[in-house]
């Protein structure tokens, strides 16, 4: 008995020429909410299909509950799906598409009232079973969809970029009530995204997709704080990526020159050898920006620079220094810190050893 | 400028509505004329002539065409559903020229088509088949590509993703057809089952070469009729036929739910 809902062996999905998803493999312990997230064409649509069926591994076995599904038709899998624009069936009501699926599988009509009234609660849709597809707000339909897919209660459910057609505040509430639906009900979910924000806020596990190949798996702050790759610290929030041209070996910690003529002083980072190191990867929060020279808050890598651009998000300044050399890098200030920031003023940054992380490619 | 533009459509869209009112007009005028004068005077009108209708000689003919047609709608119906099924719907290997094939004959004259049906039959041994067999037949052969047509176009814009979310829930293929393709595109094939039925029932050009002494549609019947005589009660005839065009239309419609596709609406 396997503990894993779904198990990827060697998948390769390929189209005529064309590999889309290249060697996969991938376990997706039950009840975990995982998120696929890549860009456009990395191959998480495909992969998310061929779990449900629609599509068939050209290479490589897919494992549900720890059964081959090889010759097994989505209808057969037992699983949930919703979809991007929802597909909510236009001649059925409400009740009727919730209950859909329980009615194909002939359960009692007790039985699928009780079911399709539940699920309605639970996405807070009381009281609009009677109203046709057409008649609800973007949000409603997304929830119905929702309600849909949970009733006939799968252990496993995926979802194809739910939220992409919402606006921002309904998608973040979504967010949170999403996770909170996984968590009471115990499932599954497999949530493809190309959002990273949505993979991060709702994800016990992150998978990254590029180009058909998983680039890296992990806990959301894992990929944020030790991403593996150029591609994955680029594609996970904002970085500051800059290439390596000469490296010096120091003793505890190991010493990075840079392009241009910055040199930065960063800790060995685990899994990595040195020589391999191609670039090196800031988040945008360790970059401390002060307007003095001593700064006391952070002893190593202190550069100098001007203020050239300043993005206000709020809370927060995105800030972008150009050094003497012409490297640009980011810096996140809060607002409050340091209210008076303006362009063009002569500005010193502050980044710690610990904070810089070593690539290899 | 506006009023002026406005204006002239309305008269543009009035005259052509009396343009294709105007004959029917006529005829109902002829219908209930006391002679073969057509009189436009309401005092002098009777309904004489649509008492004639129910002598065997124009009944017979009636219910024999609501039989053919009945089944030829029917018909066309189901085997224009398997069709697009096949062809728009799963996109069988060359539905392209499959469907090329199932529309072509439109393509042919309709007195083409009903020689060569006759020559086919006498030449096949099968004249025994000339008479209600034979006509439902012909008629499918002329109706066919209107049904193709119209529910494949229904099949066409039907969205994929409804089937895959049917399935996914567990709905198998009879189900998937049964309660999701067939109530989303039903106003099309309802639709092309009306094209079906209208030009089945006023078929002449098909039906005069397969009808029996005997055993003849309405229209044929009336065609007959003509060579001897021109009297009102064929006015009365097509009147009838007129309403019950009309009242099997509004039925069709009201199975079907096709004015919304018409009008381009949905649900």
């Amino acid at each position: 008995m396997s503990s894993n809902d779904i198990e990827m062996v060697s998948v390769t999905k390929s189209y005529g020429g064309t590999t889309v998803v290249n060697g996969v493999n991938l376990a997706i312990p039950a009840g975990e909410f995982v998120s696929i997230l890549g860009p456009s064409g990395c191959g998480k649509t495909t992969t998310l299909s061929m779990i449900a069926g629609f599509a068939q591994p050209s290479v490589g076995d897919i494992r549900i509950r720890g059964k081959s599904q090889k010759g097994v038709p989505p209808e057969k899998r037992g699983i949930g799906m919703v979809f991007q624009n929802y597909a909510l069936f236009p001649h059925m009501t409400v009740e009727e598409n919730v209950g859909f699926g329980l009615r194909m599988r002939r359960r009692p009509t007790s039985e699928i009232r009780d079911a399709v009234a539940n699920a309605l609660r639970r996405v807070h849709l009381e009281g609009l079973g009677h109203r046709y597809p057409k008649e609800l707000s973007g949000g409603q339909q997304q929830r119905a969809a929702l309600a849909r897919a949970i009733a006939p209660e799968p252990s496993l459910l995926l979802l194809d970029e739910p939220l992409s057609n919402l606006d921002l505040k309904l998608r973040e509430a979504m967010r949170v009530e999403l996770k909170d639906i996984q968590e009471q009900l115990a499932m599954t979910f497999v949530y493809v995204t190309h959002d990273q924000d949505e993979a991060m806020a709702m994800s016990d596990r992150i998978v990254v997709m590029q180009r058909g190949l998983i680039a890296q798996t992990g806990r959301p702050s894992d990929i944020y704080e030790r991403p593996n790759s150029s591609f994955v610290a680029d594609f996970i929030g904002k970085s500051n990526l800059l290439p390596i041209r000469q490296l010096r070996q120091g003793n505890n910690a190991v010493v990075v020159c840079l392009a241009g003529d910055l040199t930065l002083t960063a800790r060995k980072t685990e899994g990595i050898a040195a020589e391999d190191a191609r670039y090196c990867c800031m988040r945008p929060e360790a970059v401390r920006l002060s307007l003095t020279a001593d700064d006391s808050a952070v002893s190593a890598n202190r550069l100098q620079g001007r203020l050239t651009r300043i993005v206000n998000l709020g809370a927060y300044f995105d800030c972008f220094v150009t050094m003497n050399d012409g490297t640009v890098l980011k810096s996140l200030v809060r607002s409050t810190r340091l209210p008076g920031l303006a362009v063009n003023m002569p500005v010193f940054l502050s980044i710690e050893p610990d904070a810089i992380r070593l690539l290899s490619h | 400028m506006d009023r002026f533009l406005s204006l002239c459509f309305r008269l543009s869209l009035f005259l052509i509505l009396a343009f294709i009112a105007l004959p029917i007009l006529v005829v109902f005028a002829a219908s209930v004329s006391p002679s073969a004068a057509i009189s436009f005077d309401p005092s002098q009108w009777t309904l004489t002539w649509f008492a004639q209708l129910a002598d065997r000689r124009w009944l017979d003919p009636f219910l024999l065409s609501i039989k053919l047609a009945a089944a030829v709608t029917v018909l066309s119906g189901l085997l224009g559903f398997l069709a697009a099924y096949a062809v728009a719907y799963q996109k069988c290997p060359g539905h392209e020229a499959i469907m090329a094939i199932l529309v072509s004959p439109l393509a042919v004259p309709q007195i083409v088509k009903g020689v060569a049906i006759v020559l086919f039959l006498s030449s096949t041994g099968f004249f025994s088949l000339l008479g209600m067999p034979g006509l439902v037949m012909a008629h499918i052969i002329l109706t066919l590509p209107f049904v193709v047509r119209m529910i494949a176009g229904a099949m066409y814009n039907f969205d994929k993703r409804l089937e895959q979310a049917a399935r996914i829930l567990g709905a198998n293929a009879w189900q998937r057809v049964r309660f999701v393709l067939l109530p989303i595109i039903k106003p099309g094939l309802f639709s092309g089952m009306t094209f079906a039925f209208i030009l089945s029932f006023n078929n002449i050009p098909l039906s005069v070469f397969l009808v029996r002494p005997g055993e003849t549609t309405l229209p044929i019947t009336v065609i007959n009729h003509m060579e001897y005589s021109l009297d009102p009660v064929l006015a009365a005839v097509n009147v009838a036929s007129l309403a019950f065009i009309l009242a099997a239309i509004l039925l069709f419609e009201k199975l079907g739910g096709f004015s919304t596709q018409l009008h381009g609406g949905s649900k």
